[in-house]
C-alpha cells in the first residue's frame, strides 16, 4: 500500500511490461490507496489496447481513469517508450472529473456547454476549493482527427476563464491508430476532457525553441479537409519545401521536418504547423489545420535544452520545486533530441522537475492547437495538508 | 530579399519562358492571398479558421488578464498601505486613549484622598480666613475632580469599555437629586431653576443617563447670564422625553452639529470662565449612542436652547428594583444625626485613603476603625459590632476583591450594610454589588454623597436591605 506525500496528492508509477495483464498489476500495487480519486495514463501503441483495458476496469473499478496512446512517454526515469506510466490522485487533494466526447464530428457548442457545466459540478461537489480559481482542464484528443480545431474552439468557450492544455495521442509514428481512453474503453475519433480541480498552486504553461528566418511560403492550393497543402508559391509543396531545406524531394523525412519547420504568424507570435507527411503525389500532409492563403515563415531551431532549462527553471521560480508536471511533448521535438543525441540529458531535466507525460502529434493550449512544443502543468505543494 | 526564393537569377538573364512562369507564380499567389483575405473566416467553420480565432481570443486574454493583474497588483499594494495607515492610526489611537484612561485613574487616587482631607479640615474649627482658604482649596479640587472625571470618563467611552446596564427605575429618583444638587449651583449663578416632577418609570442605565443630564444641566448653567433653567419631562408615545431648557445665547444653526464634538465649546466660552474641556456634549454623543437613545437640541439664538434625551418606558410589570442611592434623603436635624456614634468599618490598602477616611468620617462623629486588613481591623476593634462596611474593591494584586471580603464579612456579621468603592467605571461591577446585596460608590468619592448614603444606611432598620 502506497503513502502519498500528504502535501503533494500525487504517486506516479511506471510499467515495461507489455504484458497488459502485468503491467496494470504493478500500477495498481502502487496506485491503489484509500483515497486513490483518479488516475490518467499514457501507454505505448504497442499495448493489446482490449486487454489493457480489461485490466484496468478490474484493477480501478471505483475511481475515473482516463489516458490515451502515445508516440513515447515521459516517465519518472525520463524519456521512455514501449511503456505505460501513470499518476494517482488523492482525492483529498485533487477532485477529478472526466467526461468523453465521443464524436469529434458532431461536437457543437451546444454539447460543450452542458459537458463542461457537468464537469464543474461534479468538481464542486466534492468542495475542495473554489472550482473557477483553482482548475483546469486536460484535453486528449485523437491525433488523427481532423476535427481538433473546431473541437478546442468549441471547448475554450465553452471553459471560459478555466485554463486548458493537452496533447494528442500518438501511436509511435505508425500513423495509423491514436486511441483516447475513458468510460472503461479505448475510443478513436473522441476525445477526454478531465477537469482537475485541486488546492494546490499550478501553473499551466507551453514553450518551444523555434526561431522565425525571413523566407515566407504562400499556401497556392490546399486540402483542408485532409490538412494537406497541394501548392507552395504555385509549385509543388514537397519539391518547394525540399529546395527551402536543401534536401531532395525523397530524402523528406520526420527528421527533416523536426529541424526545419513552418509556422503561422498571428498577432506577433509564430505558431508551428509541422509536417506530417508527403504524398505521392507531392502534396505536404500537415498535424494541424491549413488554408489555402496563408503564409508560411520558414523556422528554425534555437538549442532545446537551454529553452527547455529556461521554461523549467522559470515554473520553479514560481511554484517552488514542482511536486509534479504533467507534459505534452511533440514528438518531433523527440526526434530532434534523438538527433543531436540530447535525449539523455533531456531526460535529466525533465526527470528533475518531476515531469510525468507523453510525446503527442500536436499540443493544446487554451483552445489552440499547436505544434512542436513542450505544454502542460506544473503543481506545486501544499505548505501543510490537515489529515 | 528572398521572399518567396521565386527565382536565384538576376532579371536580365531570365528568359521570356521563365518570365512567363514567374509571373504565372506570382498571379497564383496573388490568387491565393486575395482569397484567403476575402474569405469569410466566421461562418464555414473552417479549421484554421478556428485555429485563428482561437490565437486571436488567446491574445485578447492574455491582454486583459494582464491589464487585470495590474489592476489587482495596484489595488493590493494600495489596500496594503491602507491598512497600515489604518493599523498606525489605531495603535496611537488605543495608546492615546490607555494612556489617558492610565492617568485619569492614577490621578483619582491622590485626589481621593486630598478631597477627603479639604472635607475633614472644613469641620475644624479654624479663623475666619483659613476657612475661607479651605472652602477655595475644596472647592478647586472639586473643579480639578470633575474635569479628571471628564477624561476618564471619555477615555472610557472610547476605549469601548463602559458597558450600558438598563434597568427600570422611576425618573424621580434621579431628577429630584440633579434638581437638589443644580438648584444650589444656579441660585450661585443667580439664575432660577425650575423643576417639574414625572411620576414616569423608565428603563435606562441610571449612572450614564445621569451623566447625560447633568451635562446638558453645566452647560445650561454654565453658559445664561440671566433668567432661568428648566428641568422637566414630557411624556411622549416613544418615551419620556427628559428636558434640560435655558434662557441662555443659543446656540446658531451652523454649530449645532459641531458643538458635540470633542474640544468644541460656544464661541464665548472664555468670558463665562468655564473651566470645561468642551468635551459634555461629546461625552452626551457617544453615551446617546450606547444608550440608543436619542439626543435632540432646538434653540432660537438670542432665546435660548432646549436639550432633551428621549428614554423608553419601562416595562409595566417591572418594579423599580435599584436601590435609591440617587435619592437624596431629607437631612435629619442635627440632634438625631444617626451617624453619630455609629461604627463604621474602612478597608483599604492605601494609607492615604485610610487616614483622610478616619478624619472625614470622625469629623461626621463616626466611630471609625480603619485598616488595610481585616484582621488588623478586628484586632483594633474590641469585639464591637460595626454598623457599616466601606471596602475597597481593588485591594492589591494578590488578595480577594473588596465584594469578596465584604460577602466573607457580612457572613461573620449578619446585617452589616457594605459599600464597595472603586475606581472601576465598569457596570459590571455595580450591577455585581447590587445583585449582592451592596452599595457600589465610584472614586473620586463625593463626600456628601456617602453622607447621605451612610445615613439613609443607617436609618434603615438592620437587614433590610438583605
Amino acid at each position: 500500500m502506497t503513502t502519498y506525500p500528504a502535501n503533494q496528492g500525487t504517486v506516479v508509477v511506471a510499467s515495461r511490461s507489455l504484458n497488459a495483464e502485468h503491467a496494470v498489476q504493478a500500477l495498481a500495487q502502487d496506485l491503489n490507496h484509500a483515497h486513490l480519486g483518479g488516475v490518467i495514463f499514457f501507454c505505448s501503441a504497442e499495448y493489446d489496447l482490449d486487454r489493457l483495458a480489461a485490466a484496468l476496469i478490474s484493477a480501478f473499478p471505483d475511481v475515473p481513469v482516463s489516458g490515451c496512446t502515445t508516440a513515447g512517454e515521459i516517465t519518472p526515469h525520463g524519456y521512455d517508450r514501449g511503456s505505460i506510466v501513470a499518476i494517482g490522485f488523492d482525492r483529498r487533494v485533487f477532485a477529478i472529473e472526466t467526461a468523453l466526447i465521443g464524436d469529434l464530428d458532431q461536437f457543437a457548442l451546444s454539447d460543450a456547454q452542458p459537458l463542461v457545466d457537468g464537469l464543474i459540478e461534479r468538481c464542486r461537489r466534492q468542495a475542495l476549493a473554489p472550482v473557477n480559481e483553482h482548475s483546469f482542464a486536460l484535453t486528449l484528443l485523437d491525433g488523427l482527427s481532423s476535427r481538433e480545431e473546431q473541437v478546442l474552439a468549441t471547448l475554450d468557450a465553452a471553459l471560459g476563464r478555466i485554463p486548458s492544455f493537452g496533447g494528442s495521442a500518438g501511436d509511435d509514428n505508425h500513423l495509423a491508430h491514436t486511441h483516447v481512453y475513458a468510460d472503461g474503453r479505448f475510443h478513436s475519433g473522441a476525445a477526454v476532457v478531465v477537469m482537475i480541480n485541486t488546492g494546490l498552486p499550478f501553473e499551466v504553461f507551453s514553450t518551444h525553441h523555434l526561431i522565425p528566418l525571413s523566407h515566407k511560403l504562400v499556401v497556392t492550393e490546399a486540402d483542408r479537409e485532409r490538412r494537406r497543402v497541394v501548392e507552395l508559391n504555385g509549385l509543388p509543396a514537397a519539391s518547394v519545401y525540399a529546395d527551402l531545406v536543401g534536401v531532395s524531394p525523397n530524402a523528406l523525412a520526420p527528421g527533416v521536418f523536426a529541424s526545419h519547420p513552418l509556422a503561422v504568424q498571428l498577432g506577433g507570435q509564430h505558431y508551428v504547423r509541422s509536417i506530417q507527411c508527403v504524398n505521392d503525389d507531392g502534396s505536404l500532409n500537415f498535424y494541424c489545420a491549413v488554408e489555402n492563403g496563408i503564409v508560411l515563415t520558414a523556422m528554425q531551431p534555437a538549442p532545446l535544452l537551454d529553452d527547455l532549462n529556461r521554461m523549467l527553471q522559470g515554473v520553479t521560480a514560481r511554484l517552488g520545486q514542482p511536486s509534479l508536471m504533467i507534459g505534452c511533448d511533440c514528438f518531433l521535438r523527440r526526434m530532434e533530441l534523438e538527433a543531436v543525441e540530447h535525449l539523455e540529458q533531456a531526460s535529466t531535466l525533465l526527470r528533475q522537475s518531476r515531469v510525468v507525460g507523453f510525446n503527442t502529434y500536436g499540443e493544446q493550449h487554451h483552445g489552440m492547437h499547436v505544434n512542436q512544443t513542450f505544454t502542460g502543468v506544473a503543481f506545486g505543494t501544499l505548505p501543510t495538508f490537515d489529515e | 530579399m528572398a521572399l518567396f526564393q521565386l527565382s536565384t537569377s538576376d532579371d536580365t538573364s531570365l528568359s521570356p519562358a521563365d518570365l512567363r512562369e514567374e509571373n504565372r507564380r506570382l498571379r497564383k499567389i496573388c490568387q491565393a492571398l486575395m482569397s484567403r483575405v476575402e474569405s469569410d473566416s466566421g461562418a464555414d467553420g473552417a479549421p484554421y479558421a478556428a485555429f485563428e480565432r482561437s490565437v486571436l481570443l488567446a491574445e485578447q486574454v492574455r491582454e486583459r488578464t494582464d491589464a487585470l493583474h495590474r489592476a489587482l497588483d495596484e489595488l493590493g499594494q494600495a489596500n496594503t498601505r491602507l491598512l497600515a495607515a489604518k493599523a498606525e492610526a489605531e495603535a496611537a489611537n488605543l495608546s492615546k486613549t490607555k494612556f489617558l484612561a492610565a492617568v485619569s485613574h492614577d490621578l483619582l487616587q491622590p485626589l481621593n484622598a486630598a478631597r477627603l482631607f479639604a472635607s475633614a479640615l472644613e469641620t475644624h474649627a479654624l479663623p475666619d480666613a483659613s476657612q475661607a482658604l479651605v472652602g477655595h482649596i475644596g472647592r478647586s479640587l472639586k473643579d480639578v475632580e470633575g474635569l479628571l472625571g471628564t477624561l476618564v470618563d471619555i477615555s472610557r467611552l472610547d476605549a469601548g469599555v463602559l458597558h450600558v446596564d438598563k434597568a427600570p427605575f422611576s425618573v424621580s429618583t434621579l431628577l429630584d437629586a440633579l434638581a437638589e444638587e443644580y438648584r444650589q449651583v444656579a441660585g450661585v449663578r443667580g439664575l432660577a431653576l425650575h423643576y417639574v416632577p414625572s411620576s414616569a418609570v423608565v428603563e435606562s442605565d441610571l449612572a450614564l443617563l445621569a451623566r447625560v443630564i447633568r451635562n446638558f444641566l453645566s452647560n445650561a448653567v454654565r453658559y445664561t447670564e440671566q433668567g432661568r433653567v428648566l428641568l422637566g419631562c414630557r411624556r411622549r408615545v416613544e418615551g419620556v422625553e427628559i428636558i434640560v431648557g435655558d434662557t441662555g445665547p443659543g446656540i446658531a444653526e451652523q454649530q449645532r452639529e459641531a458643538i458635540f464634538l470633542e474640544f468644541q465649546r460656544a464661541p464665548d466660552a472664555q468670558r463665562h470662565h468655564s473651566r470645561g474641556l468642551g468635551l459634555g456634549l461629546a461625552i452626551v454623543d457617544r453615551i446617546s449612542t450606547m444608550l440608543e437613545q436619542p439626543v435632540t437640541l432646538a434653540s432660537q439664538p438670542g432665546r435660548g436652547a432646549l436639550f432633551s434625551i428621549t428614554v423608553p418606558y419601562a416595562e409595566a410589570t417591572a418594579p423599580p428594583s435599584v436601590p435609591d442611592t440617587a435619592r437624596a434623603p431629607r437631612l435629619p436635624e442635627a440632634a438625631e444625626d444617626p451617624l453619630n456614634g455609629s461604627v463604621i468599618w474602612v478597608i483599604d490598602d492605601d494609607l492615604a485613603i485610610i487616614e483622610g477616611m478616619q478624619a472625614l468620617l470622625g469629623s461626621w462623629g463616626c466611630r471609625v476603625r480603619a485598616a488595610a486588613t481585616v484582621s488588623a481591623l478586628e484586632a483594633s476593634s474590641d469585639g464591637e459590632r460595626p454598623a457599616v462596611l466601606l471596602v475597597d474593591y481593588h485591594l492589591g494584586d494578590h488578595r480577594e476583591t473588596g465584594l469578596a471580603l465584604a460577602t466573607r464579612l457580612r457572613r461573620r456579621y449578619p446585617g452589616l450594610a457594605a459599600v464597595v468603592i472603586t475606581a472601576n467605571h465598569d457596570a459590571v461591577l455595580s450591577r455585581a454589588a447590587r445583585e449582592a446585596g451592596m452599595h457600589c460608590l465610584l472614586k473620586p468619592l463625593k463626600p456628601m454623597r456617602l453622607r447621605m448614603l451612610l445615613v439613609s444606611l443607617l436609618t434603615q432598620p438592620l437587614g433590610a436591605k438583605d
